[in-house]
């Protein structure tokens, strides 16, 4: 490790790669369970981009479901209507989805939203996509969706392949995450995350950050919604309606922990369980993910990560205390500089 | 160095700037003085672009400010400290500094081995969060973290708030020991002995116009311009 510093802080995205590389290896008679780790990987990857969004830069963008529909509707549309090649397809939507990730931030940034409103008017934007799809029935098929096999790249047909596609974007993202935030820039986004005004004073233009992570985000949200279309075989917009993918990264960013590198995967390992245990509920899912929802921001802000790294510190400097003795004071609240990129910072609300 | 002509500047309806005109000279220290409400801050906050003025021009070393986001500002040289002392609390000290060398990653280490000499305090508190600080070292930290972006201007608003008289004093040593090295500083206070005691020039601003301009000098003699112009306040040192 001391021999390569520069890569040292990508250990724990090379781990989380690696131990989510093996999951096929124990499940592979079980397609369903697959299946789920499949999804699983997807909302990790919504959530990393959430995270940049809501974590990062306080902007509320509750439109996830919008980026990605883009990029599945983009994608599909592309081939069966244009006759593209479903790669040039797929970067083509995915662009698209960056610019309108980029111009929804820039409205907000240049109207002076604060985060509640950018909430209320990329809430509005995803009720306007799920008419717009509705509307344009002759190319959408409206609520009846599109069977995009043999539309896209081939991710239906081979399942294991898919999943590890779509862990190699997972650890992408993760990556490019982890990057930003070991350079000045993750400095600089800790900054505008506490204070804009201040942020600005110092220098940093916070417009720019927030548009670029708003891009950034985009990018790697309709990435994953177009192989998303490409692997489920089939497209509907309420597929990527708020219920069905803005709660449900909500919760997980929640649940792991904002503006951590792993929350967004430890928050969607741990939905996952939930869901497949309240998913015979039928109906009142949606009622639990609320309550669930409502718990998280009342008592759980902080996430599992935070919670597990406080106590990890508190363990250390317990043992650190009992074998240096009284003599020196740890420090209670551990390594200052560890805590750069997930210290209790001012709310972002 | 900055010339500020018939400057108005409002929230809303309300124009709380209205007609200001001044210079600072470069390589000196400038004081605008005033009871709160005066339109201190104000002014302030519109030199460094939070706050677009209705009409009049801004020109630093020659070229206008108007229409410049903080960020283009502080990249032009002028650098604010905000009376809140606007720190990072989360951060280390050494974060704070980081941050304050933004725009110009380069010179850091060179900027910081000054501001170290210059606030040997904050060296031995490098590590500890800025918002474990006493109120002091606060002050000291954000004075340093604006002179980590080599500013050539450096806009106080009211630097002795909320420090002991002691304090104040030493502060005021420091300011000093800054301009004699060349930088040029306009500072907003209502300790109005200290500023004198620093500033060459002197500004006061009266319900957002310029009621007095002159040398420091003449403010510091009469004590009958002071109490016409500066009401009741006063202030340590002199």
């Amino acid at each position: 490790m001391n021999a390569r510093p520069v890569l040292s802080h990508m250990l724990p995205v090379l781990g989380t790669g690696i131990a989510l590389a093996a999951v096929p290896l124990f499940v592979r008679e079980s397609g369903y369970v697959l299946r789920i780790a499949t999804f699983l990987l997807m909302l990790a990857t919504y959530a990393v981009g959430f995270n940049l969004l809501f974590g990062h830069t306080r902007q509320l963008f509750l439109c996830i479901g919008v980026l990605a529909g883009t990029g599945a509707y983009g994608s599909v549309l592309l081939v069966r209507n244009a006759g593209l090649n479903p790669v040039a397809a797929i970067a083509v939507a995915v662009a698209i989805a960056t610019g309108l990730g980029a111009f929804l931030s820039y409205v907000g940034v240049r109207r002076g939203f604060g985060v509640l409103f950018v909430g209320i008017v990329t809430l509005a934007v995803s009720l306007i996509f799920q008419n717009l799809v509705l509307g344009l029935r002759k190319y959408t098929n409206g609520e009846t969706g599109i069977v995009t096999q043999g539309l896209g790249v081939g991710l239906a047909e081979n399942p294991v392949q898919a999943y590890y596609i779509l862990l190699a974007v997972l650890v992408a993202a993760l990556a490019v995450y982890q990057e930003i935030m070991g350079s000045r820039h993750g400095l600089a986004l800790h900054a505008l995350s506490d204070d804009e005004v201040s942020a600005e004073l110092s220098g940093i233009d916070v417009a720019r950050y927030k548009v670029g992570v708003a891009a950034l985000a985009a990018g790697f949200i309709s990435l994953v919604g177009a192989l998303f279309a490409d692997w489920n075989g089939f497209i509907s917009p309420s597929l990527f309606s708020v219920g069905h993918v803005d709660i449900p990264v909500l919760i997980v960013l929640l649940l792991g922990g904002m503006r951590t590198l792993l929350g967004p995967v430890v928050g969607a390992i741990v939905f996952t369980i939930v869901d497949a245990i309240v998913r015979p509920f039928g109906q009142l899912t949606v009622l639990a993910y609320g309550v669930l929802l409502v718990a998280l921001f009342l008592v759980f802000r902080e996430g599992t990560v935070t919670l597990l790294q406080r106590g990890w510190e508190m363990v250390q400097s317990s043992t650190q205390r009992g074998q240096v003795g009284r003599g020196v004071a740890a420090d209670e609240d551990g390594d200052p500089l560890s805590q750069r990129t997930n210290s209790r910072a001012k709310s972002p609300y | 160095m900055l010339e500020v002509r018939e400057l108005w500047v409002g929230y809303n309806d309300v124009s709380v700037i209205r007609g200001v005109t001044l210079e600072v000279p470069a390589g000196e220290a400038t004081a605008v003085l005033g009871p709160n409400g005066s339109g201190k801050t104000t002014l302030f906050r519109a030199l460094v672009g939070l706050l677009r003025p209705r009409s009049g021009s801004i020109l630093f070393e020659g070229v206008p400010l108007n229409g410049l986001r903080p960020p283009q500002v502080v990249q032009r040289g002028i650098v604010y400290v905000a009376a809140e002392r606007e720190l990072f609390p989360q951060l280390t000290v050494l974060e704070n500094l980081e941050l304050g060398a933004y725009c110009c990653p380069r010179a850091f280490q060179s900027r910081l081995e000054l501001v170290f000499e210059l606030f040997p305090r904050l060296a031995e508190r490098r590590s500890q969060r800025a918002g474990t600080l006493s109120g002091g070292e606060q002050q000291m930290l954000a004075i340093a973290r604006a002179l980590m972006a080599q500013p050539k201007l450096l806009l106080l608003d009211e630097p002795s708030t909320g420090l002991a008289p002691l304090l104040v004093a030493e502060l005021y040593r420091r300011l000093e020991a800054l301009r004699r090295e060349g930088v040029t500083i306009l500072l907003a206070e209502q300790q109005v002995g200290a500023a004198l005691s620093l500033c060459a020039r002197v500004y006061v601003l009266k319900e957002g116009r310029v009621a007095f301009c002159g040398g420091a000098s003449s403010l510091r003699g009469s004590s009958e311009l002071r109490k016409a112009y500066l009401g009741g306040i006063g202030g340590v040192g002199g």
